[in-house]
């Protein structure tokens, strides 16, 4: 049995992902999951990547967006905001 | 980015509706035997244990300030012991056991301007979406529409005059976050020209993968405009739904010259006689002629007259086409057939007229 | 402030005629709300120019959730600061949309200090919607929320706050309990109503019979529509009294009745509950008189969805009778089966219904363990590109041998 690797790794593993990723594709975060899932294999399931998830967020360093359809981004200023 | 003021509370879903229930209600929860329209706009609910209960339903506007809610909320103290309710079409529900509060209450509503009706066969609220108060991507305004309309055919509320009911909805784009697409009479806001791309800024506000990924038909690519990176749009691929917009505002699809509504009949949603139906094409373009739509307001009258002086009793306005037929709802109403009619997207063959029952 | 309001001549004709004027409530928001005067004035330009003046924006909310608002910033913020955010705030709302007074003018009260004044009761979805705030008074908006007892709805690629028509509490109609089902299922997909992880929206809407007032059939992913498998109940006395109040039975019911099942002789109605179809037609000309049977429960469909972005479904049987028993362990886990799939395989953007077309009905129901039955199609299939997936082999005549 593999060792599984904490909801903290996977965070940061996916935040790494996001941060990759920013400015040229927005991932979901069923993406993310699925990546992890390819990365790790058996040592990491899904509910790990939903704590890992929920831990970007509400640490901050990663923000759902909403374009048509949820994403994980990395906090920054959007085209469309005002001051 | 949002900062916590104090110990967040998560995840605690809405209020339980039962602290939210009249005394009768709670008492006859699940034991109602019957109904009957009072009149227009007033129920009588019997129960099994003999309790009556008479609720009062006045139209509303969708949008509402808190003003007129503290005016609603008075209302509700004074006759209904402090509750009442919504629905699903926005009108407001003043529910009591004393049928003598019934006229003074009506006549405490009509104070504020707010209507008594919308039962039985009649025309109720428009549902309908944000338009120009606040959607990025409206063809139209709605409020302003479902306002015009309504002066229109408020007899239809007030009275239960029709030969069956009459649900009217309207949605701003074609996103219709309304989802319209099962009306009697359908108003649907369109756009009809393709993104208006402002090249010189949009490397500026907006990320071109994203922007170039955001397209449901896959029209938008990455390309160089007068020696700017940017995007292209292949224009016949578009179908106007203002996806790209939503993710970049240099990607402007709304169009003063261009947008407009068109009108869909004859959808139900209701398994009453005749199964769930879409919507049909009726009108395929009305100009945006605010404050008051006239040609919008005067083909939905248009509709609703030429139903209401031919259909049968309890026909609703898709029932009735369906027996006297298109060609006719066409010929009656008066309104000119055309090439946009008739489908042209996947399985449109299905749409057309399979055999030789005609009439003429 | 009143005073201040800017001049709108083309709102203020749709202050006049009888219908509760909008413009009307946005100047009475105005009183005490320079966004809402701003929208007056933003809206009057809109009106002159033909045109919206939103931009969409997509990273506001409050922390840690991924739905609930709705970021909007105008394109004048020169001309209009006070809506240069225009954020709007879905609140879950009661099952039923029931109030209590205090509980309502709590949220006006938060909703007056915090925002434009301005709502829709209620949205299309069925939230409270508070129209209009900026981003800084998102979170306080959240916590005084949250400490009168209330919860933000959802939006995004989640759970979509459930709604349902009134049912048992008012309507002699309803086949099961569906405010009790709307509150279940809600307070258990919390997690999946407030932090989006599926590829689109996914809506659920519970009518108590096939009227169908919410219009689940046309605008949820699951569509939870209340029916009978036993006979209507039919009060002879009743259905006689209305023929003599001058109702034509022949003419307005049984002319009607798509199952062709019912005779009435001017004396006695017989119908035959064999092919009564459940429509409600009868049952609406006559509540007092006819009654839906005493075995009820619901048919649960899936699939229906506006046109974005493959063309408009209505939902289509997946359950053709369900008893819906409190805590609903059944229909959960069958959520939790067609969640999985669909995530698995879903693209961005697929609705439910788009695929299920896009998979196949058939491979679909084989995934989530759901037996095929006829009650599911309105006919066989009438095309004969059969997707056969096993043949025999001459050497091994006796078993079947998998394409794959």
């Amino acid at each position: 049995m593999a060792q599984m690797i904490t909801a903290q790794e996977a965070a940061e593993a996916m935040f790494n992902m996001v941060k990759e990723a920013a400015g040229l594709r927005k991932l979901k975060p069923m993406d993310l999951t699925k990546n992890l899932l390819e990365l790790f294999g058996d040592r990491v399931d899904k509910q790990i990547c939903k704590e890992a998830i929920r831990e970007l967020v509400e640490s901050g360093r990663c923000v759902y967006t909403y374009f048509g359809g949820t994403y994980l981004e990395l906090p920054h200023r959007e085209g469309a905001a005002n001051d | 980015m949002p900062e916590p003021t104090r110990k967040r509370v998560t995840d605690i879903g809405p209020p339980h509706y039962e602290q939210f229930l009249p005394p009768a209600i709670k008492e006859n929860y699940g034991k109602w035997l019957y109904h009957e329209f009072v009149k227009p706009g007033v129920l009588m609910h019997v129960s099994e244990s003999g309790a009556k209960l008479f609720t009062v339903r006045a139209g509303g506007s969708r949008l509402m300030s808190i003003q007129k809610i503290r005016m609603i909320c008075d209302l509700a103290d004074k006759y209904c012991g402090g509750y009442l309710r919504f629905t699903s079409r926005h009108n407001i529900e003043f529910m009591f056991t004393d049928p003598t509060q019934i006229d003074p209450l009506i006549a405490d509503l009509a104070k504020i301007g707010h209507p008594v009706g919308g039962t039985g066969r009649s025309i109720t609220s428009i549902v309908h979406t944000q338009g120009w108060v606040h959607c990025h991507s409206a063809a139209t305004d709605a409020s302003g529409i479902v306002k015009s309309v309504m002066d229109g055919v408020i007899e239809h509320f007030t009275h239960s005059d029709l030969p069956a009911k009459c649900r009217i909805a309207l949605a701003c784009c074609l996103n219709m976050c309304g989802a319209v697409h099962c009306s009697d009479i359908a108003i649907l806001g369109i756009h009809r020209r393709p993104p208006k791309i402002d090249h010189a800024n949009l490397k500026k506000t907006c990320e071109i993968p994203n922007v170039s990924a955001s397209c449901p038909t896959a029209a938008i690519r990455p390309g160089t405009v007068d020696g700017m990176p940017s995007v292209v749009v292949e224009e016949d691929r578009c179908m106007f739904c203002a996806n790209c917009y939503t993710v970049c505002p240099s990607m402007k699809l709304n169009d003063p010259l261009n947008d407009g509504v068109s009108i869909w009949v004859g959808g139900k949603v209701s398994n009453a006689r005749h199964e769930p139906m879409f919507s049909k094409l009726a009108i395929p373009y009305l100009p945006n002629n605010p404050p008051r739509w006239p040609e919008v307001t005067d083909a939905i009258i248009n509709i609703i007259n030429v139903w209401k002086g031919h259909a049968r009793k309890n026909e609703r306005l898709g029932e009735w086409i369906e027996r006297i037929g298109w060609p006719r709802f066409f010929q009656m109403t008066g309104i000119q057939f055309e090439k946009l009619h008739i489908d042209d997207f996947k399985h449109a063959g299905l749409t057309f007229k399979r055999s030789a029952h005609l009439m003429f | 402030m009143a005073d201040k309001l800017p001049p709108t001549p083309k709102l203020d004709e749709l202050e006049k005629g009888p219908w509760p004027s909008f413009v009307s409530e946005i100047k009475m928001a105005a009183k005490s709300s320079l966004a809402s005067q701003d929208l007056l004035g933003l809206l009057e330009r809109s009106y002159n120019e033909k045109i919206g003046h939103w931009k969409h924006g997509g990273i506001v909310g409050v922390l840690g959730y991924g739905g609930g608002v709705i970021g909007r910033y105008c394109d004048l913020p020169a001309e209009f600061p006070n809506v240069s955010h225009f954020h709007t705030v879905r609140v879950n709302q009661p099952a039923g949309w029931y109030y209590k007074t205090d509980a309502l003018r709590k949220i006006c009260d938060i909703w007056e200090k915090r925002g434009s004044g301005l709502t829709n009761m209620h949205g299309s979805t069925g939230d409270i919607i508070l129209l209009g705030t900026r981003t800084d008074e998102l979170e306080p908006i959240f916590a005084e929320l949250t400490a009168i007892g209330f919860d933000l709805g959802g939006s995004g690629s989640d759970v979509r706050t459930p709604s349902c028509c009134l049912g048992k509490s008012r309507c002699e109609w309803a086949c099961y309990d569906t405010m009790a089902l709307t509150h279940d299922l809600t307070q258990s997909f919390q997690d999946e109503l407030h932090r989006p992880a599926f590829p689109y929206k996914f809506k659920f809407k519970m009518s108590g019979c096939p009227n169908d007032c919410v219009a689940s059939v046309a605008r949820a992913d699951i569509s939870i529509i209340g029916t009978w498998r036993d006979n209507i109940r039919v009060n002879q006395d009743a259905v006689l009294e209305y023929t003599k109040n001058g109702l034509n039975i022949q003419k307005e019911v049984i002319a009607f009745c798509p199952g062709k099942c019912m005779e009435w002789d001017g004396k006695q109605l017989d119908i035959d509950n064999s092919t009564c179809r459940r429509c409600m037609h009868c049952i609406n000309v006559m509540p007092k008189a006819l009654r839906p049977g005493k075995d009820t429960g619901a048919t649960v469909l899936i699939g229906s969805k506006a046109p974005i972005i493959e063309g408009a479904l209505l939902s289509s049987v997946l359950i053709p009778f369900w008893k819906p028993v409190a805590p609903y362990t059944d229909l959960k886990d069958l959520m939790g089966r067609i969640w999985e799939i669909w995530c698995e395989e879903g693209k961005n953007r697929e609705r439910i219904g788009e695929f299920i077309q896009r998979m196949g009905m058939g491979n679909f129901l084989e995934t989530i363990g759901v037996e095929p039955i006829p009650e599911m199609v309105a006919h066989p299939r009438e095309n004969p590109y059969v997707f056969y997936e096993e043949y025999l082999v001459e050497d091994d005549e006796e078993e079947g041998q998998d394409k794959n």
